[in-house]
């Protein structure tokens, strides 16, 4: 069965996810929303609502696990973090990514410059 | 992986839906905590923070919903309600669901059944190790127009050695058979196989073990018995094996139990013996020959290379028998013959038509009441169900009323499964095998689910094509029923219609085919004949005591009360018949040729009893005795064959070539043709001497005449009789001729009346599917029709109109059946008699029966048309 990746990671939020994970091991949800905001410098307007159904998709493939904890403030939160599944799932994903970008980059560079 | 683990997320979600969704809730919680803790801390006032958090998170439900939606299965959930929905939506209707049920159970169940047969006899692998690889080899003999003839010992020994296509090569056939135990002597049913008979086919005895060579050779006085012998006559105890029973008057010991299953060929045997190969004389050519093909060679490989031996072989011959071939036909055609796989693949199509007329009337009254619904499906989509959901809804209702009809269509084909293996007709292979195993419950499922998709399909796609339109339009005043779905069901009733045509074609002709067989003359009066079969004991060994023994049974018997005559035939009822050489005498002068013959030994009364009629000459006397003349009857087949258009009374003729030494018989009498080998073959020359100067075998049939209308009532007497002369003779096979006779008709019965059963069915579902379009098309056009009426129509006019609207429908269809029962029938013609595919009568017959239903189903419709008030125009708005 081949998962249906642009359903899972859809618009590369669940890539921003497991790479945050991977970053800075296991967080809370309200963490890893932070994080992406952070990240991507506040220009990603993203409703953090969306997260979690993120997440449980995610968990769902057994990329990520949950397991309840507290937060730093001493709230009970669930603590996501990546499973060996997820990191093999992310460098894979990365590596398309940029092959992806790359050729993008060449393409756009090509068409600036009609040498 | 990643599928299938997500799957079992979602339905452990499903299991603690509850707990997930306060653990959503939690979460959701937290974070806006968490968020608002942060916006405090950036100086915001709690209340303000608050809202900058929730801000933020965005929609808070739309979160849950879409969170519910990726953790559960909607769609189970979605088709939970679905199917709550439909329950509750067809009790509504209680008529519709009663109506539609019973037409599909009726139709699911029939075609259970005639799959189950079709499993059992066609599709199901012979008990057998690979049965693919066996075949059986016959002798082909071209001058006696013999495809598929037995063969001699001594020829399949060549073959075996000879050939490279198969592994190995076996030899069976039936022996008379008697059985002496503390009750006296009755014949059983034996047999005789080789020793690698049961290696061959790769089958093992139950119990103890099968022939060696070396017995086999030796002719040992040895047997396998079948499972259903060892039951009978030994209860199943083990004691069995090594037992001693008297076969043939000889003590034999029981060395194996065969399988409870094992049947060969055609054959039910009890008793097998053991026979040697024959390397010296070639032997009669009486066995039948079954051989297991190396892995990977094909049946035309095969084919190739036993022509090629029989070419061979045919060298070492002489001249008039070197015409010889050998054919290969694989077990399984062998087995169940091309008349039988055509009959059930016909019967099965036939079966399948009732099912589409089924559903194609289910079809409709499922039409008929979308069309009564539209408003609550417009209702639905104003409260913004999507066309999807609504489809989905429909489907649901009937693949729901699909599963229920096939469920009460399961019980039905039970008990019909129990019918068949009851009423079957003993003549189609299997049958007993025949029974409800999982392909068949697979089957039905299917059917069910096929059934419910189809009917449901229909009001499905109008629905969605009706665009869920507000209503008004359909729900409101009606001019005509001209919508899409009144259209659709139009085609529906026509395909009905060209469906039962072709079936009424087809029983139609299959009842001609009976009537003409029936009719057709046997040659003989079966009725008031006892007969049966009787077997000298072995001390019998002299044919003069044999000749002796027969003629006082006879007299034993003339003597018995209620018996108007009796007579004695070497073998009434026989397989094949043995290619004779025959010299005989003419105008123009000796002629010898190869005929296909049977020769019989008669008592002077047989034909007396039997009924045949004299044509020409006399019977044989008491003057005939063995120092007399050698005479003969010959039938009026070899009569018309052997001396064409001469009398042949008077003529000589001898079994053989003219200088064989043979005894020349003298023509005494032409007799009528019986046909022996079954009503609808050919009748074959015959030869007939008399019992006195031709001593028959051990093995004769017993005719009697009854005065009274049943033989069986002489039966007793008529054995006692025979007992008094000689109490070690075996009697089997006590029954009346016209039973006998009737097996012969007893497939073709099975199959007409089925087919007939089915397309009487057909034509009554036809005839309740236009009458429900019909009555439809009134009901819904009461308004038109009272404003004809208000208007002056004349009430005949609307009579007429309503009529010829269902007899378009029915003749266009009655049309197209023609057509393809024309074009169907050639493909069946080998089922019929008597009758080409394309008889004219029953196309007729068959066109105004049809008709006629068509009248009747719309007359009433018709007649409530007439009777509409004009006022009806003015009441309904």
């Amino acid at each position: 069965m081949t998962p249906d990746r642009s359903d899972v990671l859809y618009g590369t939020l669940g890539l921003m996810v497991i790479k945050t994970l991977e970053a800075l091991g296991p967080l809370h949800g309200y963490r890893i929303a932070r994080r992406i905001e952070q990240i991507s410098g506040n220009q990603l307007a993203m409703n953090q609502g969306t997260l979690y159904p993120a997440l449980l998709k995610l968990e769902q493939s057994g990329w990520i696990s949950s397991k309840w904890g507290t937060s730093e403030s001493g709230r009970r939160v669930k603590i996501y973090a990546l499973t060996r599944a997820g990191r093999k799932r992310l460098h894979t994903e990365e590596a398309q990514w940029q092959r992806a970008a790359g050729i993008v980059e060449r393409f756009l560079k090509i068409s600036e410059d009609p040498s | 992986m990643t599928g299938l683990r997500r799957f079992m997320s979602r339905l452990s979600a499903l299991v603690r839906s509850r707990q997930t969704n306060r653990d959503i809730e939690d979460e959701v919680a937290s974070h806006l905590a968490e968020a608002t803790e942060e916006y405090m801390r950036q100086g915001l006032p709690l209340e303000e923070a608050r809202q900058a958090a929730r801000r933020s998170f965005g929609g808070v439900a739309q979160t849950r919903e879409v969170y519910r939606h990726v953790q559960s299965f909607v769609w189970l959930e979605d088709a939970a309600r679905d199917v709550r929905y439909a329950i509750r939506s067809l009790r509504k209707s209680p008529a519709f669901v009663t109506a539609a049920a019973a037409t599909l159970a009726l139709a699911i169940g029939a075609n259970t059944t005639m799959f189950s047969v079709v499993n059992a006899v066609l599709l199901r692998p012979l008990p057998y190790r690979a049965p693919e690889q066996l075949a059986m080899l016959w002798t082909e003999d071209p001058t006696q127009n013999l495809r598929e003839g037995r063969s001699a010992l001594w020829d399949v020994e060549q073959w075996r050695t000879q050939s490279q296509s198969f592994a190995d090569v076996a030899t069976f056939d039936t022996v008379t058979t008697t059985l002496t135990g503390a009750e006296g002597t009755e014949q059983i049913a034996g047999a005789s196989m080789s020793a690698n008979l049961l290696s061959v086919l790769g089958v093992q005895p139950v119990r103890g073990r099968p022939f060696s060579s070396e017995e086999a050779e030796a002719q040992k006085p040895l047997a396998l018995i079948s499972h259903r012998f060892w039951q009978a006559r030994f209860a199943g105890a083990d004691d069995a094996l090594g037992a001693t029973v008297v076969l043939n008057g000889r003590p034999s010991q029981i060395v194996g139990i065969l399988p409870a299953d094992f049947q060969i060929a055609r054959l039910s045997v009890d008793v097998w013996a053991p026979h040697g190969a024959s390397r010296s004389v070639r032997g009669p050519q009486t066995w039948f020959v079954v051989g297991r093909l190396r892995p990977d060679v094909t049946l035309d490989q095969a084919q190739t290379e036993m022509s090629a031996i029989a070419r061979h072989l045919n060298d070492q011959l002489p001249a008039a028998e070197a015409s010889r071939g050998i054919t290969v036909v694989p077990l399984r055609l062998y087995i169940v013959g091309p008349q039988s796989r055509v009959a059930l693949w016909m019967l099965a199509g036939a079966v399948g038509c009732v099912f589409l007329i089924g559903a194609a009337n289910v079809t409709s009254l499922s039409l008929a009441r979308s069309t009564a619904r539209a408003r609550e499906m417009a209702v639905r989509a104003a409260l913004g169900a999507s066309a999807g959901r609504i489809v989905r809804q429909l489907l649901t209702e009937s693949v729901l009323l699909g599963t229920v009809s096939g469920l009460i269509g399961t019980l039905l084909a039970s008990v019909g499964v129990d019918l068949i293996r009851a009423f079957g007709p003993a003549t189609l292979p299997r049958v007993s095998e025949v029974n409800l195993d999982l392909r068949v419950l697979g089957w039905a499922l299917g059917l069910s689910l096929l059934a419910g998709i189809l009917v449901g399909l229909a009001p499905a796609m109008t629905t969605m094509r009706r665009d869920l339109r507000p209503s008004g339009e359909e729900g409101g005043r009606n001019v005509s029923g001209g919508t899409s779905s009144h259209r659709l069901r139009r085609a529906l009733v026509v395909a009905e219609f060209t469906l039962a045509l072709v079936l009424l074609v087809g029983a139609g002709l299959l009842v001609r085919s009976w009537q003409h067989v029936n009719n057709i003359d046997p040659g003989f009066r079966p009725d008031r004949v006892l007969m049966m079969d009787v077997t000298a004991p072995g001390t019998f060994n002299d044919p003069a005591q044999r000749t002796d023994l027969y003629r006082r049974v006879l007299e034993q018997i003339q003597a018995v009360p209620g018996v108007a005559s009796a007579g004695i035939i070497g073998d009434l009822f026989i397989g094949h018949p043995r290619e004779q050489a025959l010299t005989v005498e003419r105008d123009g002068g000796t002629v010898f040729e190869r005929v296909p013959l049977i020769r019989d030994e008669v008592s002077t009364d047989f034909f007396g009893t039997l009924g045949t009629p004299l044509l020409r000459g006399r019977f044989f006397s008491i003057a005939d005795q063995p120092e007399a003349p050698r005479v003969a009857l010959v039938n009026d087949a070899l009569a018309r064959r052997s001396w064409p258009g001469q009398d042949p009374l008077g003529r000589r003729f001898t079994l053989g070539p003219r200088d064989s030494g043979g005894p020349w018989y003298t023509v005494v009498g032409v007799v009528g043709d019986i046909r022996r080998q079954g009503l609808e073959r050919d009748v074959l020359p015959q030869v007939f001497v008399p019992l006195t100067q031709n001593p028959p075998s051990r093995k004769v049939t017993l005719a009697v005449r009854a005065l009274s209308q049943d033989p069986l009532a002489i039966a007793g007497a008529v054995r006692a009789a025979v007992g008094r002369v000689e109490k070690n003779a075996a009697i089997a096979g006590v029954a009346p001729l016209v039973q006998q006779f009737g097996t012969y008709l007893a497939q073709r019965r099975f199959e007409t009346s089925l087919l007939t059963g089915f397309s009487v069915v057909a034509l009554l579902m036809a005839a309740v599917g236009i009458y429900g379009l019909i009555q439809y098309s009134v009901a819904t056009r009461t308004q038109e029709i009272g404003l004809r009426m208000a208007l002056g129509g004349e009430a005949g006019h609307i009579f007429r109109m309503i009529v010829g609207e269902g007899l378009t429908l029915s003749l266009t269809g009655g049309a197209l059946g023609l057509v393809g029962a024309w074009w169907l029938g050639r493909a069946g013609s080998s089922l019929l008699s008597g009758v080409t595919a394309s008889d004219p009568l029953t196309f007729m017959t068959v066109s105004l029966l049809l008709t006629a239903v068509a009248i009747a189903a719309c007359y009433f419709p018709a007649r409530r048309a007439m009777k509409v008030d004009p006022i009806v125009t003015l009441r309904v708005t």
